[in-house]
Formats: C-alpha cells, structure tokens, sequence
C-alpha cells in the first residue's frame, strides 16, 4: 500500500506534501482547542506502535499479498489524533524499514490519514442509529463499516494516483491489470479490517467504554 | 570483309532486346527470379550461426516480505540516454531479468509492479562486469526488522507511560 520513492513523479510528490502540510496544520490547530490537548497522547502513542508494527504482517491473497494497514482502526479509536499518529508510524516505516519513502512521505500520510479522519466520522453515525438497536450492535455495526471503509478509501487513492502516473516506457495495460489485481486483493483485507476494529470496539466496551465515546 | 560479314551475321542471329521473343524471356526470366527470391526470403536458405563471449548481468526482484516480484516489468537504461530505456522485459517466476550491457558506465535498471518498485544503479566496468564497488542491497533480515518494530514498540509505550504519569 505504501507509495515507494521514485514511482511518482516530482509535482505529485509535491502536491502531497502540500496536502499533508494543509491537514497537519488544521488537525493540530483542532487538537489544542481540546480541554487537554496532551490527555489522548497515551493512547495515540501505543496506537501508533500498532499502526507501525500492523504493516509488517503480510498477508497472502493470492496472487499478490497484502499487510495490515490499520488506518480505520486508527481514526476509530483517535479522531483528530489519528493524522499525526500516522503521519510518525509512516515516517518510521520510511526510514527504519524502507517501507514508503521520505519523498512520498506526503503522499502516502494523505492517502492513509485522509481516509482515517472519514473513517472517525463513520463511526460516529453509531449515535444516529436506530435507538431501538442495542449499543453493542449499533457501536460494532458502525466500527465495522470505519474499519473497512478506511482501508477501501486508502486503496482507491492509491489506485487512483498509481493508474494517473505510470510512465509512459512502461506497459500501460500491464501495468493497469497488476494494479486491479492488487486492489481486488484489498477487498478481503477491507473484511478482515472492519471485523478486527469490530471486536475490537466490543472488547473496549465492555472494558473501557470511555475510549469510544470521547469528541476527539 | 568476311570477316565483318560474318560479325554482322552473328548480330543478326541474336534477336533484338526491344523484340517481342525478348520480352517474353525477359518475364520469364523476372518470374524466376521473383519466385527465387521469395522463396528464399520465406525458407531462409542460408542460415549462419555465429557465437561470442559476453557478459550478462542478472538481477532478481523481490518485495520485502522475500516474495520474488513475477512478471514485473523492467527497463534498462544505458549511461548514455537515462531517458530512453535500452532493454525492455519482464522478470520471471523468480524476479529474475538478465541484460547484457554493452557499454562501461552506470546502467540503471528500474523494475515495476503495481505500483510498487525500484530503481537501481549499476556501475559496469569497461570488461562488462560488475564493478566491484557496487553493493546489492539485499534488505533487512527478519531478525533486524523483529528488533525495529520492538524499538519502535519500546518507544511508543514509553511515550504513552511518560504522558500517562505526567497527567497524575
């Protein structure tokens, strides 16, 4: 999932920077009109560690594979906190185990925290749910959908940006058809992803149901 | 005079070229060697087979994960026109692609799939070989990527215990 160095040209680089530096601004600008800002750090922290060590575990889906990603997760349980969360666990990836890349480094925090901050807004809609659903239902149903549309939305921009900018020496059709192949792959993982930020928002409910229902 | 007589009839003997006898000949002759040509052009009638040393340079690409990169697309370029790839193919079930440089200098080899991939530098000595310089990178062992995510784990987990303490 991670956009290596050298595969996108230097204006898309670029522009994912700018992006990046947009979001980064308007995200930290939210996260101090917080009562306390310092008070989801703990929590952003060891969720970064899983975000890190998350695409270090593949995943075969034949005949590509695939790793965790862990965006939706993310931007379930952090809300605004999520962005800078991944925005660390990428630049660590990039340069600790050449995952993505410092150049990209923009590219790829747009295209994973983007769909993080919509994932967050997903699963609010757990409270527009029909009251007559219990909470349980309604928190998993909405945790499942942020988890897997967050990997999907990831996945289409990636999509989108790789198809947009292949070079023209290499074979497009090629090229288009291993690119399908290894979005399709996703779909699982898109599966996979909600039914662990499922459980997950089970378990915290019945342990700490404190950590779902903040406004970050 | 005889002499020139004789030449003369000689002459006569031969039709004239504009004819219509040597025009007929002349078709025939043209249908022949059409027909000789073609066939020879389709048959290949002389095949020569000629052999020499070279050297040949095989890469192998492989995602991160030690899964070869199959079928991937790769382009060569030479150190004297970066844009234009020289060599053009795919890997094989292996990741493997073969080229055979035909000039010193560093050879770039640039490898594609789905939107992952690398570009390499190759420096190519004048004998064709490999300059001994140039270091492949193989990646990080599992063991190495293993201590990476617990560093990084170890920090995170102090970072959260420092601001959860700091709070109290």
């Amino acid at each position: 999932m991670h956009i290596p160095d050298g595969v996108l040209p230097a204006q898309v680089c670029v522009a994912g920077y700018a992006v990046t530096g947009g979001v980064t601004w308007y995200v930290l600008r939210q996260i101090q009109r917080l009562p306390d800002p310092s008070a989801a750090v703990p929590k952003a922290s060891l969720l970064a560690a899983a975000f890190f060590v998350g695409s270090s575990i593949n995943i075969p889906v034949p005949p590509v594979s695939v790793h965790l990603v862990l965006n939706g997760l993310l931007g379930v349980l952090l809300g605004w906190y999520a962005w800078p969360a991944i925005l660390i666990g990428l630049f660590l990836q990039a340069i600790l185990i050449g995952h993505g890349g410092l150049t990209t480094l923009g590219v790829d925090g747009a295209m994973m925290g983007l769909p993080a901050l919509v994932a967050h807004q997903v699963f609010q809609l757990w409270r527009r749910l029909p009251r007559s659903l219990p909470q349980p239902w309604s928190m998993g149903i909405a945790g499942f959908l942020a988890g897997a549309v967050g990997l999907g939305l990831a996945a289409l921009i990636f999509f989108g940006l790789i198809i947009f900018t292949i070079p023209a020496e290499f074979d497009l059709s090629t090229e288009r058809q291993a690119l399908t192949l290894l979005v399709i792959a996703h779909i699982p993982l898109m599966l996979l992803e909600g039914t662990f930020t499922l459980l997950l928002v089970l378990f915290l409910l019945r342990v700490k149901p404190e950590l779902l229902k903040g406004e970050t | 005079m005889a002499r020139s007589q004789g030449q003369r009839t000689s002459l006569k003997k031969h039709p004239r070229p504009g004819s219509p006898w040597m025009r007929g000949l002349g078709a025939v002759g043209g249908l022949i060697a059409g027909v000789t040509v073609g066939t020879a052009a389709a048959w290949g009638h002389g095949v020569d087979i000629q052999s020499r040393s070279s050297q040949v340079i095989e890469i192998q690409a492989a995602y991160d994960s030690g899964e070869p990169m199959a079928t991937a697309q790769v382009r060569v370029y030479a150190p004297d026109d970066p844009e234009t790839p020289r060599f053009m193919g795919q890997t094989d079930e292996q990741g493997r692609y073969q080229f055979a440089p035909d000039g010193p200098g560093d050879w770039e080899v640039a490898v594609r799939q789905a939107g992952h991939g690398e570009i390499t530098v190759i420096p190519v000595t004048e004998a064709g070989a490999i300059a001994p310089t140039y270091q492949a990178d193989s990646g990080l062992s599992p063991l190495q990527r293993g201590l990476m995510a617990g560093a990084v784990t170890w920090g995170c987990v102090g970072t959260a215990l420092y601001f959860r303490r700091s709070k109290r």
